[in-house]
């Protein structure tokens, strides 16, 4: 209850200094709106006869809700490091509060974020033609997902600025989504890749996490797609949060 | 009960010995003041004893808990205000204070009379609902030192809470530490590098340096066992006058005791008021250029330079609120 509690009045935190940071929050949204378009536009007439692919828009939806799950996370870490910088961390850390309660209510706050821009890039995507062939129960189903999603990718980075406490290696944090992403199926279906690239996309949980929400849009309710999807989250959010609770515990010991 | 007691308390880092067997035992009601230079280990003191980092030897208790085996329990018993105020921009003064409370389980309704209250009483009461980036420093020293009372602590622990204040930012802090141990029996627990500021509010002091305890009492004592009134001279010339000016105030009769520091010689002596024309006679004989001559009764930073015969040079106020 105490954990629950301390996370909730630090969730309503992070989400009040979201709101108070707009700029930060459109560049949040925009990006991976303009990669989307711009993908889109670029290979989407192409899709169809090149790889298979007639629903482009739908199948890049989940690219920009993971690249915004991304860029929030960035921003994230970098709230944290302020907070250490300032000592503001400290004055948390002062608390009798569970200290891994401290950091998760950043983390369930970046979750909720992910979902607020997953839903705006939903509504977009189906402004302009990507359906939702799951239908309401699968946009929830969507919405949940990436929320464990934007919450497993924050762990990242915040074990990033627990150990490290430089908002250097926080922006950096960043690049580890392009390899995680470009060696996914994020552009294509596996099976149009090299050996060696088909490879790592089949080893690469985000391709999981790809497919799953893929299904939700192209294709309607595929339990397989669905069950690896839920699978690959859990297993990325177990590694991030360990690295994170190691991190937390270097920084206070 | 005592409500420090702090036995070999101990912290390396590396190489590094930042404290090195700190032995304390603090009284409850007491303001205890811990006064020491940049880099002498108070603030790594004050992080151990309020569970921020933990010992590398040795034991210390507050309130009777262990602050590593009971680190939690000590954390509900006091209340900080580091060095750094900890604060967050983005929230207003309310709505930090407002966290602060909830996070130590208070509820809601107790939260919002308490925050009310500790803005009143720390005269932030029309600045509660704009952002805290907009404080001054001044106010932000205030707002952090509510929110360390947030929750009635019974040990408070101030880390430097006057550096970098204005005068008037100053004395508000003093007054209301001075309120709380007198009206609310609060221990606090004040880490300064200001020798007036430890002058003025310590019942009781330590002063640290190099990870140890050099000295320990009250203000009035440790000044007490100076026993001499410290007459100051300031040679002009060559590093070597400062030599011949020492040995001809040590000729001088009823002189006790004669430091070089700065480029100044410090000369105990009973009655310097009587003495301080045969010093420069003294030193007029010897050749010495004497620029300037001060008496005064003996400081803490006499009892500082006495005990490691150098100043403890950060220990003056300045008079215009920047850091010393």
């Amino acid at each position: 209850m105490r954990t629950a509690a301390t996370v909730w009045h630090l969730t309503r935190r992070s989400l009040r200094e979201a709101v108070r940071q707009p700029a930060q929050e459109a560049g949040n949204i925009i990006i991976p709106l303009f990669f989307l378009a711009v993908l889109v536009g670029a290979i989407g007439p192409i899709a169809g006869d090149s790889f298979g692919v007639d629903n482009f828009m739908g199948f890049q939806v989940p690219v920009a809700i993971l690249s915004a799950a991304a860029n929030i996370s960035v921003s994230a870490g970098l709230g944290t490091i302020t907070d250490i910088q300032r000592g503001y961390f400290d004055k948390l850390l002062l608390t009798p509060a569970p200290r891994s309660a401290i950091v998760l209510g950043r983390i369930a706050a970046d979750g909720v974020r992910t979902l607020a821009i997953t839903a705006l890039i939903v509504v977009v995507g189906i402004a302009f033609g990507s359906g939702f062939d799951a239908g309401p129960g699968g946009v929830a189903v969507l919405l949940l997902g990436s929320f464990g999603f934007g919450m497993g990718y924050s762990g990242i980075n915040a074990a990033i600025a627990l150990r490290t406490g430089s908002p250097q290696a926080a922006a950096a944090g960043g690049l580890f989504f392009f390899p995680l992403i470009f060696l996914s199926t994020a552009f294509a279906p596996k099976e149009v890749y090299a050996g060696w690239l088909e490879a790592l996309a089949t080893a690469n949980p985000i391709t999981y996490i790809l497919e799953a929400q893929r299904s939700l849009i192209i294709d309607g309710w595929d339990g397989l797609d669905l069950l690896w999807g839920g699978l690959a989250t859990l297993g990325f959010g177990a590694v991030s949060f360990t690295l994170t609770f190691l991190a937390l515990r270097w920084r206070t010991s | 009960m005592s409500a420090i007691v702090a036995e070999g308390l101990t912290k390396h880092f590396g190489e590094v010995r930042a404290v090195n067997g700190i032995d304390i035992e603090i009284a409850r009601g007491a303001i205890f003041g811990f006064l020491g230079a940049n880099g002498s280990g108070k603030t790594t003191t004050i992080r151990m004893l309020t569970t921020l980092l933990k010992p590398t030897a040795g034991s210390a208790r507050v309130e009777g808990l262990d602050i590593v085996a009971e680190a939690r329990a000590v954390r509900r018993r006091i209340g900080v205000a580091l060095q750094e105020a900890g604060l967050d921009d983005l929230q207003t003064g309310r709505e930090l204070l407002t966290l602060q409370g909830r996070l130590f389980g208070m509820p809601g309704a107790q939260v919002r009379r308490r925050v009310r209250d500790l803005l009143e009483i720390v005269d932030l009461a029309g600045a509660a609902d704009r952002a805290v980036g907009g404080y001054s420093g001044g106010m932000k020293r205030r707002l952090d030192l509510a929110a360390a009372l947030i929750h009635w602590p019974s040990v408070l622990f101030l880390d430097e809470p006057t550096t970098g204040l204005d005068p008037a930012s100053r004395e508000a802090v003093w007054r209301y530490v001075n309120q709380l141990c007198a009206e609310d029996g609060i221990t606090v627990f004040l880490t300064t590098q200001y020798l007036e500021e430890a002058d003025r509010l310590a019942h009781d002091l330590a002063i640290i340096d190099e990870g140890r305890v050099i000295a320990r009492g009250s203000p009035a004592d440790l000044k007490a066992t100076i026993g001499t009134d410290v007459v100051t001279v300031r040679v002009g010339g060559p590093a070597e006058a400062l030599d011949r000016a020492a040995e001809a105030a040590a000729a001088v009769p009823a002189v006790e005791r004669v430091q070089r520091a700065d480029g100044a010689a410090v000369v105990y002596v009973p009655n310097g008021a009587r003495a301080v024309a045969r010093i420069v006679l003294a030193l007029d004989e010897a050749g010495v250029e004497v620029g300037d001559v001060s008496i005064a009764q003996p400081s803490l930073d006499d009892v500082f330079l006495q005990a490691t015969g150098r100043h403890l040079r950060a220990g003056e106020m300045p008079a215009d609120g920047g850091a010393a």
